[in-house]
């Protein structure tokens, strides 16, 4: 847990929006939000599969490298870091898939190539899911911590807070914390084959939400115990829980998402009627709307601020979902807008609220982040627009 | 602002250990036992009925070595020990659930259409392993999954014992864990083994552990610094005796002094997989041991957790450093010793 003055000095995203955190930004502000749609790149292989991919025109191994590579350049220019600032700072990883792309677009790639014979099984030649955070170790001459958590929807949501438990306590100088999940034939089938994918469109929070869809990013959030001149983000705290109660859900009672959002507030001494808006995680499942929703009720009640996800028009990014919608909108507060909640068109009963539908000022003052994934993990955190 | 001097990546506050466990690919836990690569990977049931005195049928061989191996570790001390305490699991591994992930993708990609399954979707997820553990163990709060590779126990009980330095949580349980699959071409592969940058030896897994904190004096030993170095060293530097021995020797003064009964320990250099060529009579002329642990568990890539947890066990009033590097040339010491 965190309640020290953490910054967040950079940041930079590419998604399904646009190939920087601005972009993304401007387009969401703008309501330039192409639906999700069948995924174009060459490694899929099942054309149901309706899907927020990032729009390039090459094999899909390099663009997942160049959305990485367009993240952290994008981060590092806006923090203003020198060669050997990069080089002291430590590196946090959330990824679900690391580079498992290289898997299936090898694989892929063969059975065109020679379509007159019968494929091999696909083979997994990928070092696990460390190997991001060794590339970019590499490629900048990292001398800090790599540190990789796979921890499926919270991976960098939770490299988030560890970066500022480790930053407040002295044991890293700078964290560059990274969210990449490229998109994956085997995620795709993951999820429909939980029935958890909604075939048609994600709606987070409406009565009518049948489930998710996956949105493919590459973020970077850099946070710092020093202040720079121009830096105006303070990341005020976090806290991440395991809740050991059910696998697939953080309980549809809400008391679990309550008591982790509690928990972040009472560590930052921020009191609940101080929240300017929610940036929710809000899948568009029914079990994790149901969790989130009730909980969020029932601590704010009828104050509840604004609340936004940002799934149904960037779509579930899985481990890169913490950095990459900080980083979304983090670039909307500066733009001044909170823009609304995509895919919403009818009450769910069981919540009693609507998410946000028309797009909000971002005055200074306290946004609530908030992520619930797979095996019972929690995380919560706000930062402050000073 | 840059600054040249921080003292990152380094901790050496004691850390006192309560108990460890390790099972290697013969499945006996806290037993060295003859295996052969070419018969992997055994059927875990015995060693699950042994630990968990139940089968876990719904649960893939990975989850299964995490929770027997974690369990293993708590025996000592039984699960009522944890209750009331806050306690943080660290599960670390190199691979993740490569064997539940493979027949899965394998399903995807299938002529014809295959027909995923959803309960090895499920069981595949990298963190899925550490829920069931803190379910077991009925811990909430810290439950954290760690992979960087060969680096990825030292890396996870460098965040454990930052987190119980903080004060936020009492007890770590932290573990390394990672199955053999195949092929052993493949596996590998996978572990990115040359040879110019590790030792000819088998393929293997495991699943072993520590449990650390404040024990009210029932400690086994401690683990005195998780040290990473600086640069990056090619792989003919990687097995340099003069250069390990000289970062030793340091780390040994930092968590010694001259006249302590500490240094009058018997001293271990247990090398990793990375090391090449270990020069036996180099090490022995300058007064240290080597306690050899690959033969026992072989090449994977938490292989650091089955050498530390065995040699705090096995081996009473000693001073143990556990060397290893990452194949990029990041290097990596442990500093242990036991009462």
């Amino acid at each position: 847990m965190t309640n020290g003055d953490i910054y967040v000095c950079g940041w930079g995203a590419v998604t399904s929006l646009g190939w920087s955190a601005p972009d993304s930004a401007r387009n969401l502000i703008a309501g330039n939000v192409p639906p999700a749609a069948v995924g174009v790149s060459s490694h899929l292989i099942n054309r149901e599969y309706k899907a927020f991919e990032v729009s390039y025109s090459g094999n899909p191994l390099d663009k997942s490298m160049a959305m990485l590579e367009s993240a952290l350049a994008e981060a590092f220019l806006r923090a203003e870091l020198s060669v050997e600032e990069i080089a002291e700072s430590s590196v946090l990883v959330g990824t679900t898939g690391g580079l498992f792309i290289r898997n299936e677009y090898e694989f892929t790639e063969a059975v065109r190539k020679n379509p007159d014979k019968e494929s091999p099984a696909i083979s997994c030649r990928n070092r696990g899911p460390g190997e991001v955070a060794d590339l970019i170790v590499n490629k900048y001459g990292i001398r800090g911590m790599a540190l990789t958590f796979s921890m499926a929807c919270v991976s960098s949501s939770h490299a988030l807070v560890v970066a500022a438990d480790l930053l407040k306590r002295k044991k890293i100088r700078r964290a560059i914390v990274v969210g990449f999940e490229p998109l994956l034939n085997m995620t795709l089938h993951g999820f429909a084959s939980l029935l958890l994918f909604d075939y048609d469109q994600c709606r987070p929070f409406c009565a009518t939400r049948a489930g998710m869809q996956i949105g493919e990013a590459a973020a970077v959030v850099i946070l710092d115990a020093e202040k720079s001149s121009s830096t105006k983000y303070k990341f005020a705290g976090g806290y991440q829980y395991n809740d050991i109660k059910s696998m697939t859900s953080a309980g549809i009672d809400g008391v679990t998402v309550s008591e982790v959002v509690q928990k972040t507030l009472t560590s930052t001494r921020v009191s609940a009627d101080d929240i300017v808006a929610i940036k929710a995680h809000g899948t568009g499942t029914r079990d994790n709307d149901l969790s989130e929703g009730r909980g969020l009720v029932k601590l704010f009640g009828e104050k509840l601020p604004p609340v936004v996800s940002l799934k149904g028009a960037i779509g579930h990014t899985l481990g890169a979902a913490g950095a990459v919608e900080t980083a979304v909108w983090l670039s909307c507060c500066e733009e001044e807008a909170i823009p609304r909640s995509f895919g919403f068109t009818q009450i769910d009963p069981e919540l009693g609220f609507a998410p946000s539908q028309i797009n909000t000022p971002a005055p200074s003052g306290a946004y609530l982040f908030t992520y619930f994934g797979f095996g019972g993990t929690c995380t919560s955190y706000l930062i402050i627009k000073e | 602002m840059s600054t040249k001097n921080n003292n990152q990546k380094k901790l050496n506050t004691s850390i006192p250990v309560i108990a460890t466990s390790y099972i290697g690919p013969a499945l006996t836990p806290n037993r060295d036992a003859i295996w052969e690569e070419g018969k992997l990977p055994l059927n875990t049931d015995g060693l699950v009925n042994e630990i968990m005195g139940q089968p876990m049928r719904r649960a893939g061989r990975f989850i299964k070595m995490v929770c027997c191996g974690g369990l293993a570790c708590l025996q000592k001390v039984s699960l009522d020990y944890l209750k009331g305490k806050k306690t943080g699991i660290f599960l670390a591994t190199g691979l993740g659930n490569v064997d539940e992930i493979m027949p899965f993708i394998t399903q995807v990609f299938k002529h014809g259409g295959g027909f995923p399954s959803p309960n090895q979707f499920a069981n595949s997820v990298s963190n899925a392993a550490a829920f069931v553990l803190a379910r077991i163990c009925e811990v909430t709060g810290t439950v954290l999954t760690i992979s960087q590779e060969e680096l990825s126990f030292e890396s996870a009980l460098w965040l454990a014992q930052s987190y119980l330095e903080s004060g936020e949580i009492e007890l770590a349980l932290v573990g390394g864990c990672d199955i053999f699959t195949p092929t052993i071409e493949e596996y590998r592969e996978r572990v990115n083994l040359t040879p110019d940058n590790s030792r000819l030896m088998p393929m293997g897994e495991g699943s072993s552990w520590l449990l650390l904190g404040n024990g009210d004096g029932e400690k086994i030993g401690d683990i005195l610094a998780v040290d990473f170095g600086d640069k990056l060293i090619p792989p003919e530097e990687f097995s340099a005796s003069e250069n390990i021995l000289s970062q030793s020797e340091k780390l040994l003064s930092a968590s010694f002094s001259k006249d302590s009964a500490g240094q009058k320990k018997i001293r271990f250099l247990l090398p990793g997989f990375r090391v090449n060529k270990i020069e036996t009579d180099f090490w022995k002329l300058k007064g240290w041991k080597i306690d050899d642990y690959l033969p026992f568990c072989g090449i994977h890539s938490t292989s650091p957790a089955f050498g530390i947890a065995r040699a705090l066990r096995e081996k009473p009033s000693a001073i143990f450093v556990h060397y290893n590097c990452h194949a990029s040339g990041k290097q990596a010491f442990v500093v242990a010793s036991t009462k």
